[in-house]
């Protein structure tokens, strides 16, 4: 077979409906999309601020046909806490809570309470869709930005002077039961880890790259390419991790060079080819600890 | 007091609570472009000189609907058998396919299905349904295509044919290994059985004259073919007596004589004659060298046909001119001019130039030239360039009842170019003759029915009895950059089988099996042609996208579609286009 | 049953005779003893909740609100530095309309550390939408506790209970507890009006334009301000059935008084017993509590001071730069009636930072508000070292 039909592994379900308030091309928008087709009706969606309190729909309108709750922007984490609690509580155990919260939700203001939760191995799935900025307050930098990046507090003069933080490693840290990164432009790859995810117990994790077309200035229909570029280039890897200790790729799609990827944004613009030569050196590191966390994580299950 | 001082809000609720869905906002009035699905051209059918709808067939097999398949493929190529197995294939180097592993092999998926094809059932008759007879001078491909269009459109045709047996240039000048006897006799055997009639043995303008066919035939195609062989003069050769014409080499070993050429033989020329006199004489037990003029790249032989000499041992010696020729005690010794390539020429070939460098001598029992071949235009009355504009164009009042195609019109020498001339010719003669019988046929039409508004004719387009359902057909090629290669796996292309090394008569090339036939059609990109694989449904982020099963088409939710473009660049073969809104600059 | 328990817990107590479902809590002296009790009544089962062991305030109210919104009762206690950490979701739960109910023991807010009893915590966090309840005993905290739920589910408001450090909450008094059935025909599981549920999806929070926002905050305030009639009733309820009832004020002996002492918390108890002994020399002095200070029953304290001429609020708190807090609502309370002339209102502020508030302070006060010199500024600050 020579086209990869997807059609199939792709489930019905429909949540999101139309007229949402997502920018054209939004990644963060398929991303719920997707992830709600895997978990399906029966799921509270808990909401910090990010893109997605506006994507949402204001008063009164909703654009999920599931239940949401909006709240403050660090309190993702927290407040699903009570949300499961609450569901216990009322023998609702097979309800699934989804946190949907944004890079800056994540990795900034919200890192403490995911942290808390996950360390209580609270019983739900938090979904981090990273677009690498505060982009609903107009592209300000996180510390999710990459280096190298353009954002509007890290002007070109002195874009994002260090890395992207390693959520991925926190949250094994944490040794969740269940981590993983997934890619819009990978949807089967998504699914299976939302199912994963769903199928598990505990403080389940997924990072969920988001291309932006307004952020990270490209076209709006290359979003699903973006994305794309993003895992052939490795700078964005498809990994799950299990219990902290287990790592392996779940896909590895031929390797492009990492310039194709950051060439491709306006965000990057600035960059000369030496920088963008120490972004491929430093994908490439990571790719080899990450590559060696694999082979070790295979030789201890061996 | 102003009455809004202190008044009970009753119509909002305590809480932010939601009661209605975002549907309510028409998000689609962010867009200035929209998308649209079509059902666009393939390069294949565009690249193809005969004009099938390749893409279609292979739609069909994918689906398992061999007998539609071959139904489809047979609706444009009279002879798939055949031209599978001779066809220098212009539709795989269209192939959108090619950059990414290989382009489909097309050829091979033909020629299974045409086996499959003439392995069946003889066809019944063909209903006669115009009053009008056809006359066809030559029962080569341009002949036969056109017999068997206008059969299958219902007129009474006769060919006329001077050789005893029919099929023209695919009985005398192919070699039996590349298309043996039996296939040939096998799609003759289909051509009467359609009700073709053939008056072999019968040379127009002598056995039957002009005058007769002008008159007692609604219309007369001409594809006498071109099998006069252009005559190399060499210093020290009276008359050309000393070489030995490729054609005639050719029709003789097809005719089954197995002349002695001797021990050594060179054979002038690059072109596909070359090739086949170059392996014939192999297979006669000879050693055998092409010298030519040029380089291999430059060669206008199909590059397999090179391949296959050099594999059977044919040598080459490229760039040398032959300049004289002589005879020795032990045969015949070809002094050769030695050349360098130059500048681009008009066909954007490098033309050879010659050098200061002494002669190359090369000896030989037998020198055979094939450097190409001439129409007898003798029998033309009316000009010839005129009759061609009018097959080319419909604007043929002047020679209405008189057309000409093939070789013997200066078209592409292959066969693929052949069964197209034949095909337009029958459609060109079905429009004249219907024309005449009160319908209207505006010259717009002859764009629409160009695959690919460029390419050849359309006979499903002509018959408006196209098999596969369209949505909203446009007439375009699908590009390569409009090929979103993300969904595609790297699939290795299946090459033809060859029997075991061989230097006889037999076909050494097998062909594809069904199974590797139909893996060749799962490669195929489908380009232009939705195939419902959901991909612009499941990357759409605004659900505005919904499938509906039952007509096997999407339907675009304009209301909420901001026109992002994610399911055009998304769609693997270039089915979705973006399209303006009217009013937008 | 009769027990002799701490102030802290009393609350417990209340909150599992309340049968609360969801209870976040982080520790945080002196309100720890509140829920190191309730993770004990968890883990032994004598009270079926989810006990989450949150990694901050601002999450414990933040999961309090999330158990809240899916329709569970909530509880959590905090504490000063606890409290103000958790101030953004106070306002969420208000404005979410979350009946969750929070035990606050009073604390001072740093720097310099400080575990000791100071109002400024709780008076700090006015503005937030919340109920705010202040407790004299361990009875009355108990009492309160569950009745704060009623009041809050009654009218989806969030309850604040709120007691002195280390006078009441760590101060072991006798209490009698009612019986888990009294408290249960008394307060019946929580049926929520609104709350996530996935057979009846709904958006809750989502942006509210200026054209809806008003709207939603007048419905909050109009609920904030029937709190005092339907406490009132719930008291009458509770009296029925226990026999103890406080008032959102208590005027004690105000009748004929020429000047009434006005406080909160256990300072009302000093007060009281000075106000005994000072009213048998023949003083014409009077107390009054307030318990509930938001909303602030201005209406009962225009009646209950009618006519008084000298009025001495003792404030625990501060708010700096201006004065104590609950002089400061009283002052404006008093202004909106028609008090035929106003009275000599001041203010005194006593006891920052747990600093003992003793009878000769009470008394000082007293002889200082009896004076006819002129006040010189709003607030008068008792026992500062000179």
């Amino acid at each position: 077979m020579s086209q990869i039909i997807i059609k199939d592994r792709i489930p019905d379900n429909e949540l999101l409906v139309g007229g949402h308030l997502a920018c054209p091309g939004c990644g963060g928008a398929l991303a719920m999309r997707l992830v709600l087709k895997e978990l399906g009706p029966n799921t509270i969606v808990v909401l910090p601020a990010c893109c997605w309190s506006i994507i949402a729909g204001p008063y009164p309108q909703s654009s999920l046909k599931v239940p949401l709750y909006h709240t403050a922007f660090e309190t993702g984490a927290a407040v699903a806490s009570g949300v499961r609690a609450a569901l216990d509580m009322a023998g609702q155990k097979d309800t699934n809570v989804l946190v949907w919260a944004g890079d800056g939700g994540t990795f900034d203001i919200g890192l403490q309470a995911l942290s808390g939760a996950a360390e209580r191995r609270e019983n739900f799935i938090y979904c981090c869709y990273d677009n690498e900025a505060y982009m609903n307050t107009g592209i300000q930098r996180s510390s999710a930005t990459p280096w190298g990046a353009w954002t509007t507090t890290t002007p070109t003069q002195q874009p994002q002077a260090t890395q992207k933080k390693d959520i991925l490693a926190i949250m094994a840290a944490h040794r969740v039961s269940y981590a993983a990164t997934a890619s819009v432009s990978y949807p089967v790859d998504l699914i299976d880890k939302v199912r994963r995810a769903k199928e598990g117990h505990g403080t389940r994790f997924l990072h969920i790259l988001a291309p932006c077309p307004p952020g990270w200035k490209f076209e709006d229909e290359r979003s699903i390419d973006m994305g794309r570029l993003a895992v052939q280039s490795r700078v964005f890897p498809l990994l799950e991790v299990e219990d902290g200790e287990r790592w392996r790729f779940s896909m590895e799609p031929e390797r492009i060079p990492v310039e194709q990827y950051i060439r491709a944004q306006g965000r990057y613009r600035h960059l000369t080819d030496e920088q963008v030569a120490s972004i491929s050196a430093s994908v490439e590191h990571r790719y080899n600890s990450l590559k060696e966390l694999e082979q070790r994580s295979t030789a201890s299950i061996s | 007091m102003s009455e809004s001082f202190n008044a009970i809000p009753r119509h909002t609720p305590p809480i932010s609570v939601s009661s209605t869905s975002t549907e309510v906002n028409r998000t689609g009035s962010w867009k200035y472009i929209q998308p649209a699905y079509h059902d666009r051209v393939a390069p294949c059918s565009a690249g193809c000189p005969t004009g099938v709808d390749i893409q279609g067939y292979m739609t069909l097999l994918r689906e398992k609907r061999t007998a539609a398949a071959a139904e489809l493929l047979l609706q444009e190529n009279p002879m798939p058998a055949i031209s599978g197995r001779v066809c220098n294939h212009p539709c795989e180097s269209s192939c959108n396919r090619c950059e990414f592993d290989g382009s489909v092999a097309i050829h091979g998926v033909e020629r299974m299905l045409g086996d499959r094809i003439l392995e069946g059932r003889l066809p019944g008759s063909c209903r006669i349904r115009h009053a009008e007879h056809v006359a066809i001078v030559g029962s080569g491909p341009a002949g036969l295509a056109c017999a068997y269009h206008l059969v299958r459109m219902g007129y009474h045709v006769e060919i006329y044919e001077q050789e005893q047996l029919p099929g023209g240039m695919l009985r005398i000048g192919i070699p039996e290994y590349r298309l043996p006897r039996a296939v040939l006799d096998r799609q003759i055997e289909f051509y009467q059985a359609m009700g073709i009639v053939f008056h072999t043995g019968c040379r127009a303008g002598e056995d039957v004259s002009w005058e007769h066919l002008a008159t007692h035939y609604a219309a007369v195609f001409i594809a006498s073919g071109a099998h006069v062989s252009r005559l190399l003069s060499l210093e020290g050769d009276q008359a050309g007596r000393l070489l030995l014409s490729g054609l005639d080499f050719l029709h003789r070993v097809n005719s089954g004589e197995r002349p002695d050429l001797g021990r050594r033989v060179l054979v002038i020329g690059g072109g596909n004659t070359a090739m086949d006199c170059a392996r014939t004489a192999l297979r006669l037990g000879s050693e055998v060298t092409v010298v030519y003029r040029r380089t291999r790249e430059e060669m206008p032989a199909i590059a397999e046909e090179i391949e296959d000499a050099r594999r059977e041992g044919v040598n080459f010696r490229f760039l040398l001119a032959p300049e004289s020729i002589a005879t020795l005690d032990s045969g015949l010794r070809l002094s050769c001019r030695k050349l360098k390539l130059g500048e681009l020429d008009a066909q954007g070939r490098r033309r050879p130039l010659p050098t200061a460098e002494p002669p190359l001598e090369l000896e030989a029992e037998t020198v055979i030239t094939a450097i190409g071949e001439d129409s007898e235009l003798h029998m033309i009355t009316a000009d010839l360039d005129d009759v061609r504009r009018a097959v080319n164009t419909w604007s043929c009042e002047r020679f209405a009842r008189i057309f000409l195609g093939g070789d013997v019109a200066g078209d592409e020498r292959t066969v693929a170019s052949a069964l197209g001339a034949g095909k337009r010719a029958a459609i060109g003669i079905d429009r004249h003759l219907r024309s005449h019988n009160g319908e209207h046929f505006p010259d717009e039409l002859l764009e629409e029915m160009s695959i690919g508004r460029t390419g050849a004719l359309s006979m499903a387009r002509w018959m408006h009895s196209d098999p596969v359902r369209r949505v909203s057909p446009l007439n375009d090629v699908v590009r390569p950059e409009e090929i979103n290669t993300a969904s595609f796996a790297h699939e290795e292309r299946h090459e033809d089988h060859h029997a075991e090394f061989s230097l006889s008569f037999a076909e050494s090339n097998t062909g594809l099996s069904e199974a590797e036939a139909l893996a060749e059609a799962m490669r195929c990109f489908q380009c232009g042609v939705c195939n419902e694989c959901e991909l612009c449904q499941i990357f759409c982020g605004e659900n505005a996208i919904t499938h509906d099963s039952v007509n096997g088409r999407f339907v675009i939710d304009l209301d909420h579609c901001k026109g992002c473009g994610v399911c055009t660049a998304e769609c693997p073969r270039g089915a979705i286009l973006m399209e303006r809104l009217a009013g937008q600059d | 049953m009769r027990k002799v328990i701490v102030g802290n817990h009393a609350v417990s107590w209340g909150v599992k005779l309340a049968r609360a479902e969801v209870i976040p809590a982080y520790p945080i002296t002196p309100q720890t003893q509140i829920v190191e009790q309730l993770s004990e009544m968890c883990a032994s089962g004598e009270l079926d909740a989810r006990f989450i062991k949150v990694e901050s305030e601002h999450s414990a109210m933040a999961a309090a609100v999330g158990a809240s919104a899916t329709g569970a009762r909530a509880f959590t206690a905090t504490s000063s530095q606890g409290l103000a950490l958790m101030h953004e979701m106070l306002h969420w739960a208000s404005a979410a309309r979350h009946p969750i109910v929070m035990a606050d023991v009073n604390r001072a807010l740093g720097p310099g550390w400080n575990i000791w009893t100071d109002q400024t915590d709780s008076l700090a966090q006015r503005d937030t939408g919340w109920v705010q309840l202040y407790c004299e005993t361990n009875q009355e905290v108990l009492d309160t506790t569950i009745m704060a739920f009623r009041l809050a589910e009654q009218l989806d408001l969030p309850v604040m209970l709120v007691l002195d450090a280390f006078y009441l909450s760590h101060t072991s008094e006798p209490v009698d507890i009612p019986d888990q059935e009294l408290v249960d025909g008394f307060l019946p599981k929580r049926q929520a009006r609104y709350k996530l549920d996935v057979n009846e999806p709904h958006a809750f929070g989502a942006l509210v334009r200026p054209d809806d926002y008003m709207e939603m905050r007048w419905q909050l305030h109009d609920s904030l301000r029937s709190v005092v009639d339907a406490y009132a009733g719930i008291e009458r309820e509770w009296a029925q059935l226990t026999g103890r009832s406080y008032g959102a004020i208590e005027p004690y002996r105000c009748e004929d008084a020429e000047l009434v002492l006005v406080t909160t918390g256990t300072i009302t108890s000093t007060a009281r017993h000075v106000i005994d002994e000072r009213r048998e020399r023949g003083e014409k002095l009077g107390l009054l509590k307030i318990k509930m200070f938001r909303p602030f029953p201005g209406e009962l304290l225009r009646e209950a001071l009618n006519g008084i001429p000298r009025i001495a609020v003792i404030d625990r708190n501060l708010s700096a730069g201006h004065g104590g807090i609950f002089a400061e609502e009283l002052r404006s309370a008093l202004y909106l009636g028609d008090v035929a002339e106003r009275p000599d209102l001041r203010g005194y502020i006593v006891g920052l930072g747990g600093r003992n508030v003793t009878p000769e302070t009470i008394n000082d006060i007293i002889d200082n508000a009896l004076s006819t010199e002129p006040v010189q500024r709003p607030d008068i600050w008792v026992g500062v070292k000179a």
